[in-house]
C-alpha cells in the first residue's frame, strides 16, 4: 500500500486514525508492516502490499 | 448444482454481465477524484475506472484471493468487511457489484464465491450492511453505484437506502431470462 492510502482508512472498530509501522518497502509503496490503532490499540497486519484491515475475529475464519 | 457451477468460476468472482453494466455507467459518470469499489473481485471494474477516468481508484475485498489478484491489476488494495475500515467523508465515489442472489439457508455452502454470489436468503443481506454505513464515507456530493437484481427486490433496496438518509434513483438496466439488472445512483438525500 502507498503510504497516502493512510488518510482514508481507520480502525474497522472504533474508527480511530491509525498509525503506520514499516517493516519492508521499496520506491513505490509499503509491502510489510502493521497498522495499529492510536484508539484500541489493535494491530493490523500488512503483507504483500495488502493491508489486512478485518476485524479480529473475521480475520481467521474468513474465506481461505 | 451450485450457483458457482452454474457460473463456471474458481475462487474469485469473474466479470459478468453485471459488472459490465456496473463499469459502463460508472465509467460515463466518474471524471475523478476518488474511487472506492468494494467487493473488488477480479479488478475489472476498478481497472477499467483506473485507465478509462482521472480518478484514484481503491478496491476492498473480503476473499484474500480477490484482493491479490486485483492487487496484480495494480489497484490499490484493502482487505476488509465492506467499508469498515474507511474514513468518513473520504470518497467521491463508491462502487459496489454485491452478492445479491437470494439463497436458501440449506444451500449455503462454506467457500469464497458464497461471498461473492449470495445475499442470504431475501438477496439483501449484504446489502443492509452496506447501505446502512456507506453514507459515512461518501463525501457530501458523493455518489454511490450500486448494481442490483430483481431477484434481490430493488425496490425493497430503495427504501434500505431511504432509511439509511439517502436517495436512489435508477440510472442504468438491462434485461435478462430470469432477472433484470439494475445500477442505482444512491446520493446523501440533502444533495
Amino acid at each position: 500500500m502507498k503510504e497516502t492510502l493512510l488518510d482514508i482508512l481507520c480502525c474497522p472498530l472504533d474508527k480511530a486514525e491509525l498509525e503506520l509501522e514499516v517493516i519492508r518497502e521499496d520506491d513505490e509503496e509499503i509491502l510489510e508492516g502493521r497498522l495499529i490503532c492510536t484508539e484500541c490499540g489493535e494491530e493490523y497486519p500488512i503483507e504483500d502490499g495488502i493491508p489486512n484491515l478485518l476485524p479480529p475475529d473475521m480475520r481467521d475464519e474468513a474465506t481461505a | 448444482m451450485k450457483l458457482a457451477d452454474e457460473r463456471g468460476m474458481t475462487t474469485v468472482y469473474e466479470p459478468a454481465e453485471d459488472s459490465r453494466l456496473l463499469a459502463d455507467a460508472v465509467l460515463d459518470r466518474i471524471d475523478g477524484g476518488r474511487v472506492l469499489e468494494v467487493g473488488v473481485g477480479s479488478g475489472y471494474v476498478a481497472a477499467r475506472v483506473d485507465s478509462e477516468t482521472h480518478a484514484d481508484v481503491v478496491g476492498c475485498d473480503i476473499n484474500p484471493a480477490a484482493c491479490a489478484r486485483a492487487k496484480g491489476e495494480g489497484i490499490e488494495i484493502v482487505r476488509s468487511n465492506l467499508t469498515d475500515p474507511f474514513a468518513a467523508d473520504s470518497f467521491d465515489a463508491v462502487v459496489f457489484n454485491p452478492p445479491y442472489l437470494p439463497t436458501p439457508p440449506d444451500e449455503e455452502w462454506d467457500d469464497p464465491l458464497e461471498y461473492a454470489l449470495s445475499g442470504g436468503e431475501d438477496g439483501r443481506r449484504v446489502v443492509r450492511p452496506f447501505l446502512a454505513d456507506v453514507g459515512r464515507i461518501l463525501r457530501p456530493t458523493g455518489r454511490c453505484y450500486l448494481l442490483v437484481s430483481t431477484l434481490t427486490d430493488i425496490e425493497a433496496v430503495v427504501e434500505l437506502a431511504e432509511t439509511a438518509g439517502l436517495a436512489a434513483e435508477q440510472i442504468a438496466e438491462e434485461s435478462f431470462p430470469f432477472e433484470r439488472l439494475v445500477v442505482l445512483k444512491i446520493t446523501q438525500k440533502n444533495t
